[in-house]
């Protein structure tokens, strides 16, 4: 076969491979947009996850709440409330408030549920009316809402034809993903404290101040087995041997901080291997240069050797952050699945991965919320892409 | 006549491989010393014994003394360190750090703890002068040491080592990476820096050698075969190898 025939197979192949790279990954953000997109807004990230339920006593006839504008929905000038039938991200049918008048009676109430009573609780937009009790013209009491499977329409012609409303049982907006957003960068920001020092650290050791004994090349083939272990191994381990550390600190049960430990330890590998690549790069003639001028070793690693590493360090930094906000396995066992609406370090929590892994794993799957919430993790990976990228400029400046 | 080095038997090895043989020397004050010799005949070998860069290298070994003001470098009393910021060292290829100019020459300076900035400035300022690239830089002291030509990276090499007030500096080859050009005005800057400094410069080149240094050594095979007053080395050799040599009958 003559040369030429040769490259141009050759050439073929590697375009009609990279076409097909491009292609894939171009179909996997058109399917999670498409999918994803119209669920994907503001109020899903600011949301907490879990709806409370509240019962607000009213006992009032109402006023004249006429607006000017235009809203969403079906108005009631009687009662300054705009109802609208929606369906919410867990697909199901609801009574949505649209808009409240300020001054309306709805608007703020006295709590009467169990445990807060006489708390001064709110009606928002967003929120959804499960139940209003009311008296009838014909003094009888009586209640409309939600429960009776009735809809917008019908709600607000029973509470403008009422004589009053005594009380009022609504939900506050849940479905929100806030919750987990704060969970994962939570745990980002634990393992990369715990595992970015001592893995720069070890692997400046390994590289610079160890020797090249057996024992060094063990180490080093050690830590390349441990990239490829299993995260779900990790899990294990995390939680048979890590979770006592964290009872150290007052965990009771799995928690974000073992979540954050056990992470730490799958990035410890990454970072390594990321720095001492970075290490092995620099030129042997800065390390000569540095020590004749008089300067210490750990002078010379520390202020010209570390400085140069500083770009191929960033880029571990970046795989780690990756592998945290995609992790799932290693989390389950170590900080649960429970989606928790105030995450702290010692309680339990998911991060949006593991989020959407509950998402499909239920009865329903729910694809169009999974695909939101993907969504919003490639915005995150991209931001901090952006961030550790103008970090890494900042330090090379003199690397031109 | 001061001197400022002096070898008594000093045997190098690599492993089992011997590359200094048997080395005898005494290196003089404020003189230019060129060492001269084939590739691989270990001139840059015994060079880096003298500010002990040989003991970066795995599996070297050294026996015998080098003597620097009556003190042996090589006893265990030594103070690399210390030893290091007197006796300065220029590479064959310019290695500045990835820094600014500026932070290049107040580099071993500021190692030493040295931290007020005023002082700083009154060093770097004339460690450039004194290495004739303070005119070429002074508008971008904080601009990359990378930006700069090959030439002037080398002269501010140069110019960090002299920030140390080293008494010392060793050459090694500091021209080869150079065009002709770059290269006369780092010899014209050795000729000015012979007069506070003792210069020890590695060269390929025998023209170099005989323009710019006092003294003269013909290494071979690890063995120092001639040393002696430049203008006699390349007049009237004593050895018939090193004439063969000079005379550019072999290597």
């Amino acid at each position: 076969m003559s040369t030429k025939i040769k490259d141009k197979i050759l050439n073929t192949i590697t375009y009609f491979a990279s076409g097909i790279s491009v292609f894939v990954l171009g179909a996997v953000l058109v399917f999670l947009f498409s999918k994803g997109f119209s669920t994907l807004n503001w109020d899903l990230i600011v949301n907490n996850y879990w709806s409370q339920n509240l019962l607000g006593t009213v006992d009032s006839v109402g006023g004249d709440y006429t607006i000017s504008e235009e809203v969403d929905g079906i108005y009631s000038a009687r009662w300054g409330i705009a109802l609208k039938d929606n369906v919410n991200s867990q697909k199901e049918k609801v009574i949505e408030v649209t808009y409240i008048h300020p001054e309306s009676p709805l608007k703020t109430m006295l709590s009467s549920s169990a445990g807060d009573n006489n708390k001064e609780i709110t009606l928002e937009d967003g929120y959804t009316i499960q139940k209003i009790d009311i008296v009838t013209s014909d003094g009888i009491p009586t209640f409309t809402g939600k429960i009776m499977s009735q809809d917008a329409a019908t709600v607000i012609s029973n509470i403008d034809s009422a004589q009053k409303i005594t009380s009022i049982y609504y939900k506050t907006t849940g479905g929100g993903i806030r919750s987990s957003l704060i969970t994962t960068l939570y745990l980002i920001v634990i393992s990369l404290v715990i595992a970015l020092p001592i893995g720069v650290c070890s692997a400046i050791y390994l590289h610079e101040y160890a020797s090249k004994s057996k024992l060094n090349k063990l180490i080093r083939q050690g830590i390349e087995t441990l990239t490829g272990v299993p995260s779900i191994v990790y899990g294990l381990m995390g939680v048979t041997v890590l979770f006592p550390v964290t009872q150290l600190f007052g965990a009771t049960t799995t928690s974000i901080l073992l979540g954050g430990l056990t992470m730490s330890i799958i990035l410890l590998p990454t970072i390594m291997k990321s720095t001492e690549e970075a290490l092995i790069v620099v030129p042997q003639s800065l390390r000569d240069g540095s020590l004749s001028l008089g300067a210490t070793k750990s002078q010379t690693i520390f202020k010209v050797v570390l400085p140069c590493a500083v770009n191929g360090i960033l880029t571990g930094v970046l795989l780690s952050i990756g592998r945290v906000i995609g992790e799932s396995a290693a989390l389950i066992y170590t900080m649960g699945t429970f989606i928790n609406d105030s995450p702290k370090l010692l309680s339990q929590g998911t991060t949006l991965s593991l989020m959407i892994w509950s998402f499909m794993s239920g009865e329903q799957p729910n694809f169009e919320l999974a695909s939101a919430i993907s969504i919003i993790i490639l915005v995150i990976v991209l931001v901090l892409n952006f961030i550790v990228k103008a970090i890494a400029k900042k330090f090379t400046k003199n690397f031109a | 006549m001061e001197t400022s080095f002096i070898v008594k038997d000093l045997d190098l090895f690599y492993g089992d491989k011997q590359a200094l043989k048997k080395i005898n020397m005494e290196l003089y004050k404020n003189k230019v010393t060129a060492f001269i010799g084939p590739s691989g005949c270990g001139k840059s070998t015994f060079l880096r014994c003298l500010n002990r860069m040989n003991d970066l290298i795995e599996g070297c070994k050294i026996v015998g003394t080098i003597e620097k003001d009556g003190v042996n470098i090589y006893s265990s009393k030594t103070d690399i360190v210390d030893l290091r910021t007197k006796v300065g060292m220029v590479f064959q290829k310019p290695n500045p750090f990835p820094m600014s100019i500026f932070d290049n020459v107040a580099y071993g300076p500021r190692c030493q703890g040295l931290k007020d900035k005023k002082h700083l400035e009154e060093i770097v300022t004339k460690a450039l002068k004194q290495a004739a690239l303070y005119e070429e830089v002074k508008d971008r002291l904080n601009e990359s040491a990378l930006g700069l030509s090959g030439g002037q990276q080398q002269r501010l090499c140069i110019a960090r080592c002299i920030a140390m007030e080293p008494e010392v500096i060793l050459m090694d080859e500091p021209t080869s990476a150079l065009d002709p050009i770059a290269t006369a005005k780092i010899e014209e800057l050795i000729e000015e820096l012979k007069n506070d400094y003792t210069i020890i410069i590695v060269t390929h080149s025998m023209q170099q050698a005989s323009r710019i240094s006092d003294y003269t050594a013909f290494f071979l095979l690890g063995e120092v075969v001639e040393f002696d007053n430049t203008k006699l080395v390349f007049s009237t050799p004593k050895d018939k190898r090193t004439e063969d040599y000079i005379t550019g009958r072999f290597g």
